[in-house]
Parts: structure tokens; C-alpha cells; sequence
């Protein structure tokens, strides 16, 4: 299976961050035609087009925008989620970084669909080149007099993985401090300072001007019927050549891993698959053969999530891997609602206890309970995503956790795969020093 | 207002009709079924669902739900703990998580036994825990103020306290820090909670962790009595619960009284109940000998020596009124003077307007107004601090609050609230006529004293407020019972007060009464000087008799509100001298007077001339409003009084919340009170060349008082602010320079 690029067209050959060459690959052509039509229709070709958000939930982009409160005395927004901090995932900052004019036409072709004045753009904080270099698009991009009155404000957040959940990032671009809120009421009704606010991934936005482009039947035809499209997959973990990139959804696990990645990497054998980013339960090499959308992979008992794709050879401790992930999920916490704050780090001590050869059948049982018992009772998802990987792991790879109790400690000792496939959480850094440009 | 839909709803196979809309949790209340919380607080704002302990099963949701956000739907069918095993796990894993990393240390804790913690863990948490690490631990108690003291391991992060402080009193000085399990509870830059409400956060503190520096191991809770009584500090009159423990008063409570105080207090009323214990306390009655020297003397003789004064006397006697008293000691102080002697002369607190009887509401009423204008010299918060509250909640419900006074939205120089009210009343104009237009319109006045509430009355009458069930007018008086001290006295006889002169005996009644200035220079000119006070410092010194007098807190009888609301104050402790009342009866029988020693009695007969025969056991715990008289004509406009000109700029005066006889003997609320600080704004410093911090000197006819500068951008040019204790004898106008 090839290639098949959409978002990301037309950047292996040209620069496209310059407004020029995108404008003679036939950019901002799509905001054109988008800015004739009626903004109901614009919104109408989405819907038609299927276009299920990328960011992780996979819930469609039109449906959301009809959802958008009318007849508010409020301005309404629109708000891309650039926050990608999920481990694995690195999709957005290709996006931003070599197509960023396809992002800001997608603004400014969706905030003519809703209506809205107003766009912000929530970068991470650590992605700086990033950000600089959508900032110089921006530029651009008023100065050839393209925004039609319309404002987009670029934010960076300040290093924290909550504020990519969508009313975190609503707090946070507040100025208040990045939680979760309750909901309903839902952010299309009262969202960024309590107005009607749609908020979409940084893909799902940038593939917008291609829907205006082809027409929402015709885009609706690309990969399969009900997740049409493309995704960028950040391919990472023990594989030749990791890297993104983009496919028609419904390519298989195993074109994208054998075909594209080159396989696992030093000839060793597959043993897991991530197939959506760290927070989504494991699949093991029997389920190679799964198509990459988001219902086969649902089907298949997983999340599609944001399509970062995580290789794990035969070297991998689970145990291990189950620690890092721990790890990160505790310290991204933001500790508001009780099973999460206190259930992250429940888990974070039992599993070094394991790894550690101090665990016993005991702990493998209330590790098995405390899973239970945070899933499905969090405040966000967060609270789910941290249980994900530890009981999928330990549900299809018992014996090695079980291993951990009978020898008293760690089968594979330091000879683990780990290290190639999720760095430690203490390795983040969240560029402090970085000067922060006006 | 059209009746709300009434929705059916199942909780626990029971069911049940409430409003459609209402919060879950007081629907299953209504069916008589628990959801427990802990982080749910309707009064903090919306529900934020952090803590997850009112988990339950909502038929048609495949996930367990916060109970607590949601609202009732006709048809909803809802389990809980009761009736489902799922939510009964629920709930028992978010006690196990929250007892995870808790200390446990019950038995040194001030919460242990009325805990919700302790009493949610005994009804649906897990009976042994299963957690065999280390615990995380903190530096613990944390000093957050010389108030309040911070249990950081205890804290189960319900956010009450930082909702409040962000969302009620909106100083955000608690906030938290860090995240994950290692977030924490802190104050700003970790400055000490300086705010005039910080107390609440102790009472919404589900657990131990926000704990009063006052009450911390001094008692528990199967031991102590609450009595239900209402604060005396201020005329808002919250309602109070009063924590005795063999004979001595340990700590105040709000006891919610929805129309008056929502359940808030300020930190006056909250913390400063140990004044009567201070070391200046008088608890015998003491008479001057020689120029500066007392001596005790026993009650008999104290009696006879009052009686002495009072016949001596005769009618050439004046009676300062404190505005503290109760209704029935001020009307027993009448009774004797005015019925026994003819003695008709009296300095009151302050003036009234029974004018305003027309415009009553409730103080709830603000909250829920479209416009309040609030106009006077004194900020609202100083003066009667829970209405702050109310006016802050109406911001936020969107109501336009707006303040003309010198460091008003509008700024107007100091004294012109009865121009403004004049200008108001005008028919051209836009905030007037926004007003007169309003369904739910309510004007304030707030300070200085004298005749205030006549203005703001024949304002909210010229507006025809008088005419709109949810509009009306308030003036917030400066002590806590003048309306009711006044309306007594004058109940008790018909006399003409003629002004005795020379003045043969002056009385003076209670702490603020010998703290005013205008009552000391009375007593100059007095040939004797009976005096009724609770300190040393007061009278001590230029009174010939002194009597020891009561705090609100040991004394029964009543209070009238700002509303004009009759409350109960009740005796919590028993004071350490016959109250009032007590001797006031023994001194009426030896004039003929007939007088009970029995407030319930007292009040017997004021009631009947005052409140239609309102029966003193009728007054219920929290007291109903009476209704709105019927408009009188038209009161007139009075006349503004001709505002002085000169040079230099003019000093405004204010009256801290943080002062007076008791915060004064309050170890705890000293750090609360005012800084030696002259408030300047920025203009008139820029133009002197003053910085904030600057020490400066202001000046007033050859006086000159060293304070330090200290910027106010919402004060209007041409005008400096300084708390009454530290502007010493200043005048009206001053010069202000670097020291
Ligand atoms: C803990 C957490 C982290 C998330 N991080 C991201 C993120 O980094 N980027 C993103 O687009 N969506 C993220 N999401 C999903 C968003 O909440 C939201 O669903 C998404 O931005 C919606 O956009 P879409 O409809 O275009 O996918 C996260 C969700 C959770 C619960
Ligand atoms: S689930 Fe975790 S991240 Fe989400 S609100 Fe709760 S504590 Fe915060
Ligand atoms: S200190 Fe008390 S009120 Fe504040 S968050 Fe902790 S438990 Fe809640
Ligand atoms: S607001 Fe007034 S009545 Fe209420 S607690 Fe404070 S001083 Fe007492
Ligand atoms: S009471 Fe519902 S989540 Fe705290």
C-alpha cells in the first residue's frame, strides 16, 4: 500500500511553510471556494465527507459543528488542539512544521462553516521550531491579506499532557490553572469563555481544505466507508524505519509495519502492538492483519487513538513497559479527581514493587483491583488511560508478570527493549529556559 | 413567575417529583435516599465532580456518574450504594483511594467526630486498607494565617476552599500547586490568607486538613454545645452557632440562614468571640476614688450608688446609646430614665428612616437584583461585610453593580452621597432612569453616618422602588442594633428631650458609646459619669461609676438587623457579672418602675408597641422578614449639606472591619488589621513626587502624622484614605509630603 497524501502533500518535494510555493501547489484555493459558499454548507460538505476528528475520540467533525449553540449572545470560537503530548505521537508537529498553511486554510475555512472571528491554536510547549514556524505562516499569511478579518492566536502551553483534553486546554488558554471540567454543559454550547467553542485536532483541521476541495462525496470515497481519509501514523518503537506517515485509513497493521517500517528492527520477533499512542490497550501479532480505522481497531478491543503506532519486540519486560507507562500517567495526573491522582500513583508503587522481585501474588491481585477500580470512574479519560496499558497488558501477557513473582524479580533484567520504545517520564524536559518570544 | 415543571424521577425504586432541573443529589434527598459528597457545594458554584464519591448507577448510562452533576430528567432511574452493587464499589474504591495516601491520625484530629471523612468511611468504605507503602507525607500544620492552620496530608483536594476563595469571596489567596498526587493547597506566593472571609474555609473543609489556630485541640465534638445565636458584630446579624465547652465559648459556626447570610461569616464575627476573656475585662463595678484611682465595690453598694447618682440628677440626665445593646436594654434603660425619672435626653447611635420600612427586602434579594448602585463614602465590606458577599454574588449572576464614592466605579469627592441621591432621583437621568425602569433595581448607602437613611429612602421612593415587589433600598447602618436600640427607646415614652444644661449625670451605655469621641467631650462637660462598659480601657479613668457590662455572646434578648429583621441573640456562657437587665430591674423597682428582669418579658412589651405582639418565642431560630410596610407619601429630598472648600486634599476617614473594642483584644486578628497607611491616588502622588511605600507626613493645622504611602488606583484624585486609628486628629483637609 502507498503512500496517499492529503494533509501532507506536496511537502517532500517543495517548501511548502513558504505561502508562495503552497499558493502554486494550489493552496488557499480551497479557502476561496469555501469563502462563496453559504457557511451551512461548508459544514454540510464535512458531514458528508465523514470526517471523524483525528485527536483520538475519532467523533465527527460535522456533527460537532451542528452542535454549536445558535443565537448565542456569545462570540463563538474555534480551537485547535496542537497540544500532542501523548507518548508516541509526533503527527501534529510534522503537520505544523512542513504544511503549516494547510492548518491555518483549514481555520480559516472552518471558522467561515461556524461562523466564528476567532480561532486559537494551542501548541505544545515544547514543539518551539514549531511554533516559530507557524508563527512566520501566519505572518504570511496576513500580510498577503488571506484572514478576511478573522484573528488566530497562537498559544503555547507550558508542559502539561491534561491540557491536550479538550476543556483543560479550555482552562488553561483561560489562564487558569489546566483541569478538566465537568461536563455537560459540552464545549460547542459553553466552551472558551463560556461561549460556543469547536474545538478539533490539528489534523483533522488540516484536512478540511481537501473536503472543500474534492467535495465531501468524493473524500468520503478514500479508504473505507465509515472512517474515510487519511491519518498520518507516527511509527516508532523497535522498527527499521520509523517516521510518519500517511495512509488511507483501513491500511493494515502489517502493511504498515512490514511493508512501510521495514519490519521489526535486527530481525527480532514482534511481540506487541500500540496502535494508537500509550494510553490504548496492546495487541499482540496475532491481531497484524487488523485494519487501521477506528472501528477494526475497536473491534479488535483497542483505540485508534492518535494514530501513533508503537512496534515492541521480543526483548520488551511488559513489566517494564507497563512502569514507564505508569509513570508518565502519574506524573501527568493534574490530580483533580480522586482515582486517578491517587490511583496513578497506587499503580506507579505496586509494578516497581514488581519489577523489583518484591511483588507478590497478593499485589498481582490488587493490581488486577485497582485497575477495576479507577476504570470508568474518572473525570476525564485520562483516569482510563493510565489503566489501559497495565490491564491489557497484564490480561495477555500474565505469565510475565506472574514471571516477576515466581523468580522474584525480572526475567529480562537490563536486557529489555524498553529503552527504544518509551523514554523515561524524568527525561521530559519542558525547555524552561526557552525564551518565551513576544 | 410560572411554576416550574415537575419531573418524575426513580432513585432507589422509590420515586419521586421534584422541579425539573434540580441537582440529583437533593433529588434523592427528597426521596429520602443519601448520595454522599464531598466536593459538592451548590453554594461554591457549579458542581466540579473532582472528588468522585457520589458515584451512582443512571439507567441508560453504561458508566458509573457523579451524581452530583447531574440534574433531574423526567423518567431518569437512578441506583446508588443502595440498591446497586456497582455504585456501592464505586463509592468504597473513592473512599479506599482517598484513604490511600490520608494520615489517619483521627485521634489528634480537630475534626474527629463530626468528619464526613470518618462518617462516609464508616458507611461505605472499606473496613481494612490495602495499602502497604509509605505514605506520601507533607510539612505539616502549615500556619497559612495566624487563623487558620494546613494539614496537607489530610487534604483530600475537594477544592472547596480554593472554589471559595476564587469564586465566592474572590480574592484568590488559595490556590493549588503542583499536580497529580502531589498537589497541594496553598496560599498565593505563599503570603499569609489575608481576606475579610477567610474563616469560611475552615467550616467547608470536609476533613482536617483547614483546621482554626483558636479551636485546635481544645475540644470534641461529644463534648462541647452549639447554641444557635446571631453575631453582634456588625448589623448584617449572621446567624451563629455558638461552641461552648464547660462554661466558655470555643469557636463561632455560621448557621446558614439563607435570606441573611448563606451560611457565610466574616472573620470578625468568626474569631473574635474570645474578646470577653480579655485581661482588661471588667467583672466588678468600680468607683473613682481620687483623681485616677477605682476601687471595687460590692453590687449592693454599686446599686445604691446608681440610685444616688440618678436621683441627684433628676432630669438634668443624658443617655449615650451604644447601638449594641439588645432591644430590651435599651427599652429597660428607657423605661427607668424616661418612665422613673423623665429623663428624656439621649445621644442614639444613629439616625434612622422608618421610611425605609417600605422598601424592605431580603438581603438575598441582592443577589438576585439586575442593578444595585451602591453610593456613600464607606466600602461596603468594612461596614457590613457579608453584603459584599451578596453583592459579588449578584456580579456574577450577571447583575451591573455599580459604586459612586470616592473610590466608587463612579468617583465622587467624599460627602456628596446626598447629591448623587439627588441627582439620581432626577428624571433625566440615564442611571436613574435605568433604575425606575428596573424589575429588580436596589440602591445602598453606605456611610458616612447622620442622615443616610432618609436620603437613600426618599431616592428608592423617587424611583418608585417602593411600587416593585423585587426592588428596594438599603442603608447599612453603623452598629449592629442602632434601628433597634433607637425604635426602643423612643417606644418607652412620649417625653420632649430637652438638653440639659449643665449636664448633671451622663450615662453612657456600652463600649462604643465610651469610645466615641462625641460622647467623651459630653462627659467634659458632665458633672458626673456613669458608665456601662466591658474593658478597662474604655471608662476607666473619667467615669465616676463604672458597671460591667455584656457581650453579645453572654446575653439574651434581640437584635433588629439592617433588614429589619428581629433575630435572637441567646446567653452561650454565662457572664461574669449580673447582665444588664439584672441590676437595670433591681435600680426601676426603687423608682416605682415596674421592669422584668426576663428579656422573654421585656420583649412582651416592646412588641406590643412595636411589632404587632410578635411573641418572643415566635422569633424562630432563623427569624422571618416582616413584611413591607406601605409606601408613606413621598418623603422629600433632604437638602444636601454645603460641602466645605479649602485647600490641600481631603481626608477620608474609614472604620476597618478589623477594629473596635473586640478585634482590638483578639491576639489572632491582629495581622487583619489596617497598615499605618495613607491611601493616595496615583495622580496626586505622581504630582508630589510620592512612590508607594514612601513614608510621608500628613499635615492638618499644625498636626502631622507619619504613615507610609501606598497607591490606590480606584481612589479619586484630590482625595486620601486613612483608617480612623491611625489618622489621629486630622482634620477635613491636609497637606501630604515626603517625610
Ligand atoms: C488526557 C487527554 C489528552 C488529550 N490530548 C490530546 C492532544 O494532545 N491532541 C488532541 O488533538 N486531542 C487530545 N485529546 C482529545 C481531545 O480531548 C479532543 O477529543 C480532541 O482534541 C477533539 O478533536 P478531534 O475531534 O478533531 O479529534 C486528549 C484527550 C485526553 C483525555
Ligand atoms: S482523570 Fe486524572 S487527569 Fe483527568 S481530571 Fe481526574 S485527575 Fe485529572
Ligand atoms: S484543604 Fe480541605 S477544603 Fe481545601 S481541598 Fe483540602 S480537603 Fe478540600
Ligand atoms: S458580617 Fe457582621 S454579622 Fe456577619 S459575622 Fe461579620 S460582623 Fe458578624
Ligand atoms: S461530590 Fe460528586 S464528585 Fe465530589
Amino acid at each position: 500500500m502507498p503512500l496517499r497524501e492529503l494533509v501532507l502533500e506536496g511537502a517532500g518535494e517543495r517548501d511548502l511553510t513558504k505561502l508562495g510555493e503552497y499558493r502554486e501547489v494550489g493552496g488557499y484555493a480551497a479557502l476561496e471556494r469555501a469563502l462563496g459558499m453559504d457557511p451551512g454548507k461548508v459544514i454540510e460538505e464535512i458531514t458528508v465527507g465523514t470526517l471523524r476528528g483525528r485527536g483520538g475520540a475519532g467523533f465527527p467533525m460535522g456533527r460537532k459543528a451542528s452542535l454549536i449553540a445558535k443565537g448565542s449572545p456569545n462570540p463563538t470560537y474555534l480551537v485547535v488542539n496542537a497540544d500532542e503530548s501523548e507518548p508516541g505521537a509526533f503527527k501534529d508537529r510534522q503537520i505544523m512544521g512542513t504544511v503549516p498553511h494547510r492548518l491555518i486554510e483549514g481555520c480559516l475555512i472552518t471558522a467561515h462553516g461556524i461562523e466564528s472571528r476567532s480561532v486559537f491554536i494551542y501548541i505544545r510547549g515544547e514543539y518551539l521550531h514549531e511554533f516559530e514556524v507557524m508563527r512566520a505562516a501566519l505572518e504570511e499569511t496576513r500580510g498577503a491579506d488571506l484572514l478576511g478579518g478573522i484573528t488566530i492566536v497562537l498559544h503555547r502551553g507550558a508542559g502539561a499532557y491534561i491540557c491536550g483534553e479538550e476543556t483543560a486546554l479550555l482552562e488553561s488558554l483561560e489562564g487558569k490553572r489546566g483541569q478538566p471540567r465537568t461536563r455537560p454543559p459540552y464545549p460547542p454550547i459553553t466552551g472558551l469563555y463560556a461561549s460556543p467553542t469547536q474545538i478539533n485536532n490539528v489534523q483533522t483541521i488540516a484536512t478540511v481544505p481537501k473536503i472543500i476541495e474534492l467535495g465531501g462525496a468524493e473524500f468520503a470515497k478514500i479508504g473505507p466507508q465509515n472512517s474515510p481519509g487519511t491519518a498520518v501514523f507516527s511509527l516508532s518503537g523497535n522498527v527499521v524505519r520509523p517516521g510518519n506517515y500517511e495512509l488511507e485509513l483501513g491500511t493494515s497493521l502489517r502493511e504498515l509495519i512490514y511493508d512501510i517500517g521495514g519490519g521489526v528492527a535486527g530481525g527480532r520477533e514482534l511481540k506487541a502492538i500500540i496502535p494508537g499512542g500509550s494510553s490504548v490497550p496492546v495487541l499482540t501479532p496475532e491481531q497484524l492483519d487488523t485494519p487501521l480505522d477506528f472501528d477494526s481497531i475497536a473491534a479488535a478491543g483497542s483505540f485508534l487513538g492518535s494514530a501513533a503506532v508503537m512496534v515492541i519486540d521480543d526483548r520488551c519486560c511488559m513489566v517494564q513497559l507497563a512502569l514507564r507507562v505508569s509513570k508518565f500517567y502519574m506524573h501527568e495526573s493534574c490530580g483533580k479527581c480522586t482515582p486517578c491522582r491517587e490511583g496513578t500513583r497506587w499503580l506507579v508503587q505496586l509494578l516497581d514493587r514488581l519489577e523489583g522481585g518484591q511483588g507478590t501474588q497478593a499485589d498481582l491481585d490488587l493490581l488486577d483491583s485497582v485497575c477495576a477500580r479507577m476504570l470508568g470512574r474518572s473525570l476525564c479519560a485520562l483516569g482510563d488511560f493510565a489503566v489501559y496499558p497495565v490491564s491489557s497488558y497484564m490480561e495477555k501477557y500474565r505469565d510475565e508478570f506472574q514471571a516477576h513473582v515466581d523468580e522474584a524479580g525480572c526475567p529480562f533484567g537490563g536486557e529489555s527493549s524498553v529503552e527504544g520504545i518509551l523514554a523515561p517520564v524524568d527525561q521530559h524536559s519542558h525547555h524552561k529556559t526557552v525564551e518565551v518570544p513576544a | 413567575m410560572s411554576t416550574p415543571e415537575l419531573v418524575t424521577v426513580t432513585i432507589d425504586d422509590r420515586a419521586v417529583q421534584v422541579p425539573k432541573g434540580t441537582g440529583l443529589v437533593e433529588t434523592a434527598l427528597a426521596a429520602g435516599v443519601e448520595i454522599p459528597v464531598f466536593c459538592y457545594e451548590p453554594r461554591l458554584g457549579p458542581a466540579v465532580g473532582a472528588c468522585r464519591m457520589c458515584l451512582v448507577e443512571v439507567e441508560g448510562m453504561p458508566k458509573l456518574q457523579a451524581g452530583c452533576t447531574l440534574t433531574a430528567q423526567d423518567g431518569m432511574t437512578v441506583r446508588t450504594a443502595q440498591t446497586s452493587a456497582k455504585a456501592a464499589d464505586g463509592q468504597n474504591a473513592t473512599l479506599e483511594f482517598l484513604l490511600v495516601n490520608h494520615p489517619l491520625d483521627c485521634p489528634v484530629c480537630d475534626k474527629g467526630g463530626e468528619c464526613p471523612l470518618q462518617d462516609l468511611t464508616f458507611r461505605y468504605g472499606p473496613g481494612r486498607t490495602r495499602m502497604t507503602f509509605p505514605k506520601l507525607t507533607f510539612d505539616k500544620p502549615i500556619p497559612i494565617s495566624p487563623t487558620i492552620a494546613l494539614d496537607r496530608e489530610r487534604c483530600i483536594l475537594c477544592y472547596r476552599c480554593t472554589r471559595f476563595s476564587e469564586g465566592v469571596s474572590e480574592d484568590g489567596e488559595l490556590v493549588t500547586v503542583n499536580r497529580g498526587a502531589q498537589s497541594m493547597i496553598a496560599t498565593f506566593e505563599d503570603e499569609p490568607y489575608r481576606g475579610r472571609f477567610s474563616g469560611n474555609v475552615i467550616e467547608l473543609c470536609p476533613v482536617g486538613a483547614l483546621t482554626s489556630t483558636q479551636y485546635r485541640f481544645l475540644a470534641r465534638p461529644w463534648e462541647i454545645q452549639n447554641v444557635p445565636s446571631v453575631c453582634g458584630l456588625c448589623p448584617v446579624g449572621c446567624n451563629i452557632d455558638v461552641t461552648t465547652r464547660e462554661g466558655k465559648v470555643k469557636r463561632v459556626l455560621s448557621r446558614n440562614h439563607p435570606e441573611v447570610d448563606e451560611g457565610w461569616l466574616c472573620d470578625k464575627g468568626r474569631f473574635a468571640f474570645s474578646h470577653p476573656h480579655a485581661r482588661d475585662r471588667i467583672t466588678e463595678p468600680l468607683r473613682r476614688v481620687r483623681r485616677r484611682g477605682f476601687e471595687e465595690l460590692s453590687w449592693d453598694d454599686a446599686v445604691d450608688e446608681a440610685e444616688r447618682m440618678l436621683r441627684a440628677a433628676g432630669t438634668r440626665i443624658v443617655t449615650a446609646l451604644s447601638g449594641s445593646e439588645t432591644i430590651e436594654q435599651a427599652y429597660a434603660l428607657g423605661k427607668l430614665l424616661r418612665q422613673g425619672l423623665g429623663a428624656h435626653a439621649a445621644v442614639l447611635p444613629e439616625e434612622t428612616s422608618t421610611a425605609l420600612d417600605a422598601l424592605r427586602l431580603p438581603l438575598s434579594a441582592i443577589r438576585d437584583a439586575e442593578l444595585v448602585v451602591v453610593v456613600g463614602d464607606q466600602p461596603v465590606e468594612e461596614r457590613a461585610p457579608v453584603v459584599d458577599l451578596w453583592l459579588r454574588a449578584a456580579r456574577r449572576r450577571g447583575a451591573e453593580i455599580v459604586t459612586i464614592g470616592p473610590t466608587g466605579s463612579i468617583q465622587t469627592p467624599p460627602g456628596s452621597a446626598p447629591q448623587v441621591c439627588r441627582d439620581l432621583a432626577a428624571e433625566n437621568n440615564e442611571l436613574g432612569r435605568r433604575l425606575r425602569g428596573g424589575q429588580r433595581s436596589i440602591v445602598i448607602w453606605s456611610g458616612p453616618d447622620g442622615r443616610g437613611g432618609e436620603h437613600i429612602a426618599a431616592l428608592a421612593h423617587a424611583l418608585g422602588l417602593a411600587d416593585v415587589a423585587g426592588s428596594g433600598a438599603f442603608y447599612l447602618p453603623d452598629t449592629p442594633n442602632g434601628r433597634g436600640v433607637a425604635d426602643a427607646w423612643s417606644a418607652v415614652a412620649d417625653g420632649e428631650p430637652a438638653d440639659p444644661e449643665p449636664i448633671a449625670l451622663l450615662i453612657v451605655s456600652g463600649d462604643e458609646a465610651a469610645a466615641n469621641p462625641g460622647v467623651r467631650a459630653l462627659a467634659e462637660r458632665a458633672e458626673m459619669v456613669l458608665a456601662i462598659t466591658m474593658f478597662q480601657g474604655l471608662a476607666v479613668g473619667w467615669a465616676d461609676l463604672v458597671l460591667p457590662g455584656t457581650s453579645y455572646l453572654e446575653r439574651d434578648g434581640t437584635y433588629m438587623n439592617l433588614e429589619g429583621r428581629v433575630q435572637r441573640l441567646r446567653r452561650t456562657v454565662i457572664p461574669p457579672a449580673p447582665d444588664e437587665l439584672a441590676w437595670l430591674a433591681k435600680l426601676a423597682g426603687r423608682f416605682g418602675v415596674e421592669l422584668s428582669p426576663h428579656p422573654s418579658l421585656v420583649f412582651e412589651d416592646v412588641s406590643a408597641r412595636l411589632f404587632g405582639g410578635l411573641a418572643f418565642a415566635d422569633i424562630a431560630a432563623t427569624a422571618a422578614l416582616p413584611t413591607r410596610a406601605k409606601a408613606a407619601p413621598r418623603p422629600p429630598l433632604p437638602e444636601p449639606e454645603p460641602q466645605l472648600g479649602g485647600d490641600g486634599l481631603r481626608l477620608l476617614r474609614y472604620r476597618s472591619l478589623f477594629s473596635g473594642a473586640a478585634v482590638e483584644r483578639v491576639a489572632e486578628l491582629q495581622f487583619q488589621r489596617p497598615a499605618r497607611e495613607v491611601e493616595i491616588s496615583p495622580e496626586d502622588a505622581a504630582a508630589k513626587g510620592i512612590a508607594s511605600g514612601n513614608e510621608v507626613a500628613v499635615r492638618h493645622n499644625g498636626t502631622s502624622v507619619a504613615l507610609r504611602a501606598t497607591l490606590n488606583r480606584r481612589l479619586a484624585p484630590g482625595v486620601v484614605r486613612i483608617a480612623d486609628e491611625h489618622a489621629g486628629d486630622l482634620g477635613a483637609r491636609v497637606e501630604v509630603g515626603r517625610a
